[in-house]
């Protein structure tokens, strides 16, 4: 899907009747790979990181912060930079190159927002535990690469949103007017896309599916002077110029609610997203169940996303507003007609929790599964006849209920089974929480596994650690056999108590109590063989109610010591983990540093970006306690994160920064923090 | 006279036993609650495949101890051990197997040949391998202990007899050069010992095992002479008296979390009797390395058992 590869992108009504045809095509190159690829073996460890930053313009002599829309000339410049490229880092939406270098330098990308920037290591990491210390200068090296690259204003930060993206007024570099022909937004432009036609045809696309704007309302946080009931002040009730202007006046943005209406304010969240590469099928498929469960816990643990639009939102996280912002259902889908056009009621966005346990596992107990879960049997039917087994074929059935929402009118021409276009136009744009990879065609990658519910953090400590931690996990997964198996909804109600505002401290999880499975008994495997594989006790078959439990993050991760559930915690079970491989001591206080910031944000000693961000808004002098997060505001906390950021890349800790609470966010890490007159 | 052979079986998928208490640094807990849960699933395997067949039990319930041990070879095997089930899933290159050999206080340091043999053997079946990559030896009374690293490295310096640890060397650089084994380490040496040790061996170590509390910092002496050297400074959490004779008297004793094979004290009781003697305790892990997956691990242990006149 290279954005090299222009064409005539279809408008909707055109894309609709070529969407089965696509579904279609995008089956059978699915089945092709999965041939090819389903006796693949021995695939190493491998995994990937991906850091997206905004772009945005500081000086210290202009009161407003501006996101900067120069990602083409900022892409551009990385590409034209020689030395960059003989070292093996590229832009590879623009060039096409083959790395010599057996350390090649960071690769950058392209991503939907026009001030959005994504950076990934240029190899993929191995699993030798020393790499893993090679991340965090890595992702410091991106970052300043990607600053190199700018003008000397332009900063690439990594909060998760831009405070003021979509307030009345300027606050894009250069400035357009919102209410264009693609978004038809009245917050932001058009231009406020990646111009490449495939981002305004998504955006416009999913907005002609679902026959009105997208709605992405966040509740307000009530300060002390905010108004009850508060009424979005930045909407505009009087503009008629596109049919959809009259959604406002039709109740799409009610009280207490932050009003947004355009797709750029869910995919221009930036967030760390983790790649894991599995021995063979059916290890991917375990991984993806495995990690489905942590998926929530990990994202209230990393909370960074408390500002929309210029106001303080009642929730800490980016995940339902990048739902909402993409939700291309119709009303029939949505269950607010009676269904006519549209096949089926949906209930979830295509961003969203995932709905599918996938593995071959025979822990998985049929009370998991999603008793409510949409699929498409003519393509399960197709996917079967194509010798898939049943559990993935429901998997791939139930992504396959989309429309392709982008069709290039080139590609409709002749179906190339040796590709898997088709089949990546409807699983690319399926954004549920856990994504399963099968193996490009033509290539040696193996079945992958990404991680995606996780915010991106202010300092590159933090993602590295959060990274780290996430590849710790799945080696402890695998070697101790772990079972975090709960029912789907279960996972789905954990996804939605995540929002909360702390969330991480006052909100309980459901969690599986016992993780470890029964050792097998003897008589299953003294069967004389030669094949050790170990044999599995009988499914159990107590209540899946009694499986699992209400727990704190605090609980999940560092382990609880009530009376009724102990749960070892995912930190000492990765620490066991440690304690049996050889690891020497240097890398192991490393990473012993990184497991330190994340018990701590667990267990409240430390702070989520997000409740540091709500206190330093709070604590800002231009701050008036009625929500409203105006340019002042946001000027000192981009400029805070600025510096603190400036003082990571010169690895001098952050002692003396004049920031309020920064001890709170980030301890005694890295140097550590305090004696600012702040502190 | 009995040897007694005790082992855990694979202990990473075994459950709870291999997941450490928080806040504990060093401890022998994975190893003596794997052995108990070993005990007991296997007293309740082998109970079960009998059916009833052979109802015995000693009188607690459970089934009599010639259904669930084994004797092979002279030596007691608690539990039996299914070779038939050994070895691992891939090919011997993708693995580093790395072995640790504790030789015990209560045991005679001239027979630690034997024990080095032993250990190797058990190990090596059970894996089905014929070579392993790293050996690490733990001796008696040295260890790395002390409020900070420092004070620890300093402590370390007198302990330990370096008489019998080179002597025992000498059988190890034997498996080196045989071969069998690719790389020899010893654990908890601080700078001085390590730096004489090093003096009066031909294989020099190419690992120190060190056990790291809260403040991580290696001793600068200690790690400068590990850079020097060449040498490998791993972590550990592992104590050094891995299996004192009470804990085993009460693993395998008549008490609730005993497994019923010694006899206490009281004359009517069923059992084995005489004075028992752990020798060493091996433990072996199996890592898949280009996964980062730990496939198997284990312990085996050695005792011998003086019956009593």
């Amino acid at each position: 899907m290279g954005l090299l590869a222009l064409g005539t992108a279809l408008d909707w009504p055109d894309a609709q009747k070529h969407a089965q045809q696509v579904r279609e095509w995008g089956i059978k190159q699915l089945l092709e790979i999965w041939n090819k690829a389903k006796h693949k073996e021995r695939d190493a460890m491998l995994w990937g990181d991906e850091v997206e930053y905004l772009v945005v313009t500081y000086s210290k002599d202009d009161p407003k912060v501006l996101l900067s829309l120069r990602q083409a000339d900022i892409l551009t410049a990385l590409a034209a930079d020689e030395e960059l490229s003989t070292q093996g880092g590229c832009v590879p939406a623009l060039q096409e190159l083959k790395s010599q270098s057996s350390n090649p330098l960071p690769v950058f990308h392209p991503e939907f927002g026009r001030f959005m920037l994504e950076a990934t290591p240029g190899k993929p990491w191995g699993i030798d535990l020393k790499e893993l210390l090679e991340v965090e200068p890595d992702m410091k090296i991106r970052r300043k690469i990607a600053k190199d690259h700018m003008k000397s204003e332009e900063y690439p930060i990594t909060l998760t949103t831009f405070p003021r993206l979509g307030v009345p007024g300027v606050f894009t570099d250069p400035y357009y007017p919102p209410s264009g022909s693609k978004l038809r937004s009245q917050f932001v432009p058009d231009e406020i896309a990646n111009p490449h036609i495939r981002f305004p045809t998504l955006a416009a696309n999913i907005r002609w599916r679902r026959g009105r704007k997208v709605q992405v309302n966040v509740p307000v946080y009530h300060d002390e002077n905010t108004p009850n009931p508060w009424k979005d002040p930045s909407v505009n009730y009087d503009l008629d110029k596109w049919p959809e202007d009259a959604d406002v006046r039709n109740g799409a943005a009610p009280d207490n609610f932050i009003h947004m209406d355009a797709m750029a304010f869910g995919m221009g969240s930036c967030c760390l997203q983790i790649t894991f590469q599995a021995k063979n099928i059916t290890e991917g498929r375990k991984m993806y169940d495995q990690l489905s469960p942590l998926g929530p816990i990990m994202l209230a643990l990393t909370a960074a996303t408390p500002i929309y639009k210029g106001f303080l939102a009642d929730t800490d996280v980016r995940w339902n507003q990048i739902s909402r912002a993409v939700d291309d259902r119709t009303p029939e889908e949505l269950g607010e007609k009676a269904l006519k056009g549209s096949r089926w009621r949906i209930p979830k966005s295509r961003y969203a929790s995932n709905s599918t346990y996938i593995s071959t596992d025979p822990r998985l107990r049929p009370e998991y599964f999603d008793p409510d879960l949409i699929i498409d049997e003519s393509i399960k039917a197709q996917l079967l006849q194509g010798g898939m087994d049943d559990l993935l074929a429901t998997h791939f059935a139930h992504l396959f209920i989309r429309d392709p929402i982008v069709i290039f009118n080139e590609d409709l021409k002749e179906l190339d089974i040796t590709k898997a276009d088709h089949f990546e136009n409807i699983q690319s744009t399926n954004w549920q929480h856990m994504r399963f990879k099968p193996p490009p065609p033509g290539s040696d990658i193996g079945w992958r596994v990404e991680f995606r519910p996780m915010e991106i953090q202010i300092t590159d400590f933090e993602n590295a650690a959060f990274a780290v931690f996430m590849v710790l996990i799945t080696r402890a997964i695998l070697s101790f056999d772990l079972n975090f198996y709960i029912p789907i909804v279960k996972v789905d109600e954990n996804m939605e108590t995540a929002h909360a505002r702390d969330a991480v401290l006052d909100k309980k999880f459901y969690f599986r109590k016992n993780p470890f499975s029964n050792r097998p008994p003897r008589s299953a495997h003294a069967s004389g063989t030669n094949t050790p594989m170990v044999s599995r006790p009988p499914s159990p078959t107590g209540p899946v109610e009694d499986e699992y439990v209400l727990m704190s993050v605090d609980e999940v991760i560092n382990g609880s010591k009530s009376d009724e559930h102990e749960f070892p915690g995912l930190i000492p079970i990765v620490e066991s983990y440690l304690d049996s491989v050889n690891v020497d001591v240097q890398t192991r206080c490393e990473i012993a540093t990184y497991l330190d910031l994340i018990r701590k944000r667990a267990s409240g000693q430390l702070w989520t970006a997000a409740k540091w961000i709500r206190q330093f808004v709070a604590k800002h002098p231009a701050y008036k306690h009625d929500s409203d997060v105006n340019d002042a505001v946001t000027k000192g906390l981009i400029g805070t994160v600025i510096d603190i950021s400036d003082r990571e890349q010169l690895g001098k800790g952050w002692k003396g920064l004049d920031v309020p609470d920064l001890e709170n966010l980030l301890g005694q890490f890295r140097g550590g923090c305090g004696g600012g007159s702040a502190a | 006279m009995t040897r007694i052979i005790l082992s855990t079986g694979n202990i990473v998928s075994g459950g709870p036993s291999i997941i450490r208490k928080p806040g504990t640094y060093r401890s022998n807990l994975e190893f003596t609650n794997s052995l108990r849960s070993n005990f007991l699933a296997a007293q309740q395997d082998y109970a079960a495949a009998l059916q009833n067949g052979n109802g015995e039990t000693n009188g607690s319930g459970r089934p009599a101890t010639d259904v669930w041990t084994a004797k092979e070879d002279s030596a007691l095997y608690i539990p039996r051990i299914d070779w038939a089930s050994a070895g691992l899933q891939e090919e011997r290159a993708q693995y580093e197997i790395t072995v640790k050999l504790f030789f015990l206080p209560t045991a005679p340091p001239e027979k630690r040949s034997e024990y080095i043999n032993e250990a190797l053997r058990l190990v090596t079946k059970e894996l089905r391998l014929e070579t392993v990559d790293l050996l690490i030896t733990s001796f008696p009374g040295v260890s790395f202990e002390g409020d900070c690293e420092w004070e620890a490295d300093k402590i370390n310096a007198t302990m330990g007899n370096e008489e019998e640890e080179v002597n025992t060397w000498s059988a190890l650089e034997a498996l080196h050069e045989q071969g069998k084994v690719s790389r020899l380490g010893i654990a908890e040496f601080g700078s001085d010992k390590l730096q004489r040790f090093i003096g009066k061996v031909k294989v020099r170590p190419a690992v120190d095992q060190i056990n790291i509390k809260n403040c991580c910092n290696v001793p600068p002496p200690l790690a400068l002479l590990a850079k020097d050297e060449n040498i490998e400074l791993l972590t550990h959490g592992d104590c050094t008296d891995i299996l004192p004779s009470g804990t085993l008297r009460e693993l395998l004793g008549q008490g609730l979390q005993g497994a019923g094979v010694l006899a206490d004290g009281e004359d009517n009781a069923k059992g084995l009797r005489g004075d028992l003697k752990p020798e060493w305790v091996v433990k072996y892990t199996a890592f898949v390395k280009d996964r980062g997956v730990i496939e198997n691990k284990g312990y085996f242990a050695g005792a011998e058992l003086v019956e009593e006149a």
